[in-house]
């Protein structure tokens, strides 16, 4: 949707379910990304919660989820969401006077809009909507409504295990062969395929060693760092600052993605970029894991064009550093933005394979 | 020199302890420390200035050893030490001139006199040192007109000398080597404390209207740098990368946007996407070593491959105080300095994973925190220094200006 577009903006806002109030101190460049007062959501979807009868209550859960940042990740957020859907297609029934696969279709694109107006989709889950609403429309006429709810069913279940769970398996067995002994690997931020991978690395034996490289705002390296260390993995954490200085070290780099674009460019968590970049100039593989189902026809240039804006108060405040408190009102000055994108993209020269 | 150390011995403490910090504060104060040992030197009979540098080398070697990362009291250190040289050299120099030129236009020495009052000791030593060098690019494009200037001024100081006789009158000489190196270290404080202003004066040739410029953690040279070009009425955009773990951007966004420059704090994360965006990438460093490169802090080196990528100029803003003549080998261990971890990892939450080891006793955390990048010269587009702008290259022509070679080593020679 186009949020330069004020007319428009204002059309999606009559219809929207949940309240947003824009930011202020917008950034020119991303004016055509949506950009909202985070916090002021969620008390007022909840107190609405036995409202809503349009949306199912799964949905409307994993809706809030989003919205708190409790799911996050192209794989977690996908299959949490068609989780809810197969719930909301098994209480389903057609109303009189309606065909099943139209009035679903409906359904299906209504609780889609209110997942955006949460948080703006990934690709993954982009796809995996596109897949749903593909079966619906081809559901035949002559089914009754129960067998058909059921096929849906077990269609749901048949992508979230084919295209997510038993592709991981895949892509961890043929990332197990690249890794060696004595290696050390450098991941940054929280994959969880890369996650996958390490452990099975070490549970088959292998000896290495991890960095992890973390970054600012989400600090996601944290959650995996502590998963690691409780494996017993031997672990090294930095941030993203000093990859230039642990790269000399390393010797494989292991990046996960939110989606793979048609002309090789890498879409995933921003800063992914610039590792890359650091390896690429001190000639260390990068190989990027990534399951099938996240690629998208789509092209990119840059960081730009397509991204998601996160929330800048969250660059002002600094956990455990109160002493730092330089922007604290910095929406009062109109001179002053802050940028919290959520997405980058990793030009293809950078990747040396993609498992 | 006795009287000399419990203020050497607190400035080092200081150092060792990191309360002083930051190039420009301590290569001022190094220098002061310095002005003041010069100044309490007993000076002797012969060799004063071999003397007078020995008890330099003696402190500037434990002002070195106490922070070998501050690279400034080094800096400094072998500038007072080249001072030292070339103000005996134009010493002697202008002795032995000013014994041949005393006879010369004693009618034009009298005129010469009366427009120019007394030339100070330290105009006398430059042109000196100016006619010494070989002529360089600097000395090549100075206007001043420098034998006609050195025989008027010789003149008024080789009549005293002449009269006094080269090989006589000794307390007069050593009297006036220390002089002149004191107004000559009181030069180079001067030089240091007006770093920013020549250098903010080269900024509206480099910023033109509505540029967009990045830069990373916070540097003074860089604030006073934009805050003139703002001066001018310039209108630029400026993307601060907060510089983790120091987070100095969030200072320096501050300060620009109470100037009225439109400012954007971005993650250290978000350069790569945002640098396709900026034209120009205007930075601030600790130190230039002698092959052009430059120790920055932290995150610097991403920075620069991203502009390398996107072909976007990397300025480096530096005073000359900050130029090295050392080379860098393996910088990343031997000029670097790890912090500690708690800037990364709260020792709380983590307290239960710092416990585990492996059986062999090595711990499965480990946290690196460094302080230093180091980019390498081709990286770097254009220095702008008190001086001017130069390339990479050219650094190594500054160096032999301001230091010699002989003094890289700071060590006490074997006392005599």
């Amino acid at each position: 949707m186009q949020f330069d577009d004020v007319h428009r903006v204002e059309k999606a806002k009559k219809r929207a379910i949940v309240n947003q109030s824009e930011a202020r101190n917008r950034v020119e460049l991303f004016r055509h990304l949506p950009q909202y007062v985070h916090g002021t959501q969620l008390p007022d979807l909840e107190s609405k919660f036995f409202q809503l009868e349009p949306i199912h209550p799964s949905v409307y859960k994993v809706g809030l989820q989003y919205l708190s940042g409790e799911v996050s990740g192209g794989n977690g957020r996908c299959i949490a969401m068609l989780l809810a859907f197969r719930e909301a297609i098994k209480d389903y029934s057609t109303p009189p006077n309606k065909t099943l696969s139209r009035d679903l279709t409906a359904k299906v694109s209504s609780y889609v809009s209110f997942f955006i107006e949460c948080r703006p989709l990934s690709i993954s889950m982009g796809n995996a909507i596109r897949f749903l609403k593909n079966r619906i429309a081809k559901l035949p006429i002559t089914l009754s409504e129960s067998e058909a709810k059921a096929s849906l069913q077990s269609d749901i279940d048949r992508f979230i295990n084919e295209k997510i769970v038993v592709a991981d398996q895949v892509i961890v067995s043929h990332a197990i062969t690249k890794v060696r002994d004595d290696d050390v690997l450098l991941t940054y931020g929280s994959s969880s395929v890369v996650e996958m991978i390490l452990e099975h690395a070490h549970e088959l034996g292998r000896k290495f060693r991890v960095i992890v490289v973390d970054s600012r705002p989400k600090l996601e390296g944290q959650g995996l760092l502590r998963r690691l260390v409780a494996k017993g993995i031997n672990c090294t954490y930095t941030h993203i600052n000093a990859v230039s200085y642990i790269m000399h070290e390393v010797t494989r780099v292991f990046l996960g993605a939110s989606s793979i674009l048609s002309n090789g460019t890498v879409y995933s968590r921003v800063g992914t970029a610039s590792v890359a970049m650091v390896a690429h100039a001190f000639g260390i593989p990068v190989l990027v894991c990534c399951e099938a189902y996240k690629f998208h026809e789509r092209v990119q240039l840059d960081s730009i064009c397509a991204n998601e804006l996160g929330d800048p108060d969250v660059i002002s405040k600094i956990p455990g550093r109160a002493d730092l408190g330089d922007l604290k009102n910095w929406a009062d000055n109109e001179n002053l933005q802050l940028l919290n994108l959520t997405y980058d993209a990793t030009p293809s020269d950078y990747v040396s394979m993609i498992i | 020199m006795p009287d000399m150390q419990p203020l050497i011995s607190d400035f080092v403490l200081k150092l060792k302890r990191r309360k002083v910090e930051g190039s420009h504060a301590v290569a001022r104060q190094t220098a002061e420390l310095l002005r003041s040992v010069v100044s309490q030197h007993r000076m002797g009979s012969t060799n004063q200035a071999a003397a007078l540098a020995d008890a330099i080398h003696a402190v500037g070697e434990h002002l070195i050893a106490a922070n070998p990362i501050e690279l400034a009291v080094g800096n400094t250190v072998r500038r007072v030490l080249h001072i030292i040289k070339e103000e005996d050299i134009s010493f002697t120099a202008v002795g032995i001139e000013g014994l041949s030129v005393t006879a010369v236009s004693d009618d034009e020495c009298d005129s010469g006199n009366d427009d120019r009052p007394t030339l100070s000791a330290a105009v006398l030593a430059s042109h000196a040192r100016n006619a010494l060098r070989a002529p360089s690019l600097q000395t090549l494009l100075d206007d001043i007109p420098v034998s006609t200037a050195l025989s008027h001024s010789s003149s008024s100081a080789g009549d005293s000398d002449g009269k006094s006789k080269y090989t006589g009158d000794k307390s007069l000489k050593t009297r006036k080597l220390k002089h002149d190196v004191i107004a000559a270290i009181g030069d180079l404080i001067e030089e240091i404390d007006t770093c920013y202003d020549q250098i903010s004066e080269q900024a509206v040739e480099h910023i033109h209207q509505n540029e967009v410029i990045l830069t990373l953690g916070r540097s003074r040279t860089v604030k006073e740098f934009l805050y003139a070009a703002k001066e001018k009425k310039r209108s630029f955009r400026v993307f601060v990368a907060e510089g983790a773990p120091r987070y100095q951007g969030h200072a320096l966004a501050k300060e620009l946007v109470e100037k009225g420059i439109q400012t954007t704090v971005i993650t250290d994360s978000a350069v790569f996407a945002m640098i396709s965006r900026v034209n120009m990438v205007i930075v601030g460093v600790h130190a230039i070593m002698a092959n052009g490169g430059v120790i920055a802090p932290v995150g610097m080196n991403m920075v620069a491959l991203a502009a390398q990528r996107h072909a976007v100029p990397f300025v480096v803003v530096a005073g000359s105080h900050k130029l090295c003549p050392l080379y860098p080998h393996n910088p990343e261990v031997l000029l670097n300095e790890l912090k500690s971890p708690s800037d990364l990892l709260d020792f709380g939450e983590f307290s239960n994973c710092m416990n585990f080891s492996t059986q062999d006793g090595t711990p499965l955390l480990n946290v690196a925190n460094p302080t230093f990048d180091y980019v390498p010269p081709k990286l770097v587009s254009l220095f702008i220094t008190d001086t001017g702008g130069h390339s990479p290259s050219y650094m190594y022509r500054l160096i032999s200006e301001y230091y010699s070679a002989d003094d890289l080593v700071v060590r006490r020679k074997s006392t005599s």
